[in-house]
């Protein structure tokens, strides 16, 4: 398939992502001020906690199949701030992976940090992608300049801010499930 | 064992079972549901990318072309610049459209970029230079040549043909070959790379980088 038509998929599940973040942290916030907000967080909170671990297991396992498919089949070399964000969404793919197996809710303790580490990264990596004066000499590295754009989709989506809204997706996620140790305890 | 014990227990089981088959339905449900969007969102990538008629020529146009490369290669520029001085390599080469574009030692001081078209820096430089070229006109006396180089149709931003046409790129360019042996001539180790050339055909300056117009405009004062 071509890369062309595989940029155009990411770049749709990226706006799925992202609409699922920003769907949860609206409902979250609309808890905060109003009791409907709160019906609705409950009800967001009911369906997170029967699959919400196995959702955000299959972001991070595509998150991670789509940086693969970049580095290895589209050739695009990963700059050392991808390499950053590989380091924090692999792993992810098998710590949620055998949480959302035994459904235990507790691991958000340990996943959300990296998680959290690994968007920060990601959105920095964006905004330099836009401001790239940020970098150091206001020059390219011909090797793997961070600054490179290697995909531009919809005129806002290139890879870090896919990187981006695969952490937050799951950060929200993780965020809003029961803390118990199983499922629907919360 | 009382068997109201083993009545519970086995209500226990039973209710343990009815859940995990509930567990096993959710779990269907979720991968039949996650794999129709993910099949669904492919369908629609094939669409939007379907192949049409090319309206675009320059995805026609060759964006590497031939170059013929006479004298010694500059070294690369380091902290201490030891091509000050050194005369430049002669290149003969062409644009993109294949019109013949050369660098020659010819007693005209000279403003040689080089570009990538996955640089970010390039595409930052690259209108910098443009709009001052519309505001102020060509610079009186000096020679202002562009070489794009490093090109890769794997990379970002390709063709750079499409790119400094949508910039209106007035500068003459001279596309490089697939070696990127016109940046290697001059010792380009990062872009933007510019090289500022004496009356004489030798170097003056050279630099990486964004440069700001002040900074470019005091250069070129320094080579009339």
């Amino acid at each position: 398939m071509a890369v062309e038509t595989m940029n155009v998929f990411f770049a749709l599940l990226t706006v799925v992502a992202m609409s699922l973040f920003l769907v949860c942290s609206g409902t979250l916030v609309w808890s905060r001020v109003s009791v409907h907000g709160q019906v609705a967080l409950d009800r967001l909170r009911g369906s997170i906690s029967n699959g919400g671990l196995m959702l955000a297991w299959s972001i991070a396992l595509t998150a991670t199949l789509g940086s693969l498919y970049y580095s290895e089949i589209a050739n695009y070399t990963p700059c050392k701030l991808c390499w950053f964000q590989r380091i924090a969404m692999y792993p992810l793919v098998i710590i949620l992976g055998v949480a959302a197996l035994s459904n235990e809710h507790p691991i958000r303790r340990y996943v959300l940090p990296v998680v959290s580490i690994g968007g920060a990264i990601s959105l920095y990596h964006y905004l330099l992608e836009r401001f790239p004066s940020w970098a150091s000499d206001g020059s390219c590295d011909p090797t793997a300049p961070c600054t490179t754009v290697w995909v531009w989709q919809f005129h806002f989506i290139s890879i870090p801010f896919m990187a981006l809204s695969g952490f937050a997706a799951i950060a929200i996620l993780l965020w809003l499930m029961p803390s118990g140790s199983q499922g629907g305890e919360a | 064992m009382s068997t109201a014990a083993q009545h519970r227990m086995s209500k226990s089981k039973k209710a343990r079972a009815l859940e995990r088959e509930a567990q096993r339905r959710r779990s269907q449900r979720f991968f039949a549901a996650g794999a129709a969007a993910l099949v669904g969102l492919l369908v629609v990538a094939v669409v939007l990318t379907r192949p049409g008629e090319s309206s675009d020529p320059s995805e026609q146009l060759a964006q590497t072309h031939p170059v013929s490369i006479t004298g010694n290669s500059l070294p690369g520029l380091g902290e201490l610049d030891e091509a000050v001085g050194m005369p430049i390599p002669e290149v003969t080469g062409e644009a993109f459209h294949g019109v013949p574009v050369s660098i020659e030692r010819n007693g005209t001081p000279k403003m040689i970029v080089f570009l990538a078209h996955w640089c970010s820096h390039c595409r930052a430089e690259v209108p910098i230079i443009q709009s001052w070229i519309e505001t102020e006109g060509m610079p009186e006396g000096i020679e202002i040549v562009s070489v794009s180089t490093s090109t890769d149709p794997g990379q970002a931003n390709y063709p750079p043909s499409s790119w400094l046409e949508s910039e209106g790129w007035a500068v003459p360019v001279i596309a490089d070959d697939a070696s990127s042996s016109v940046a290697a001539a001059f010792g380009v180790n990062s872009f933007p790379f510019f090289a500022f050339v004496d009356s004489d055909g030798t170097i003056h300056h050279r630099t990486s980088g964004e440069l700001g117009i002040d900074h470019i405009e005091r250069i070129l004062s320094e080579l009339r």
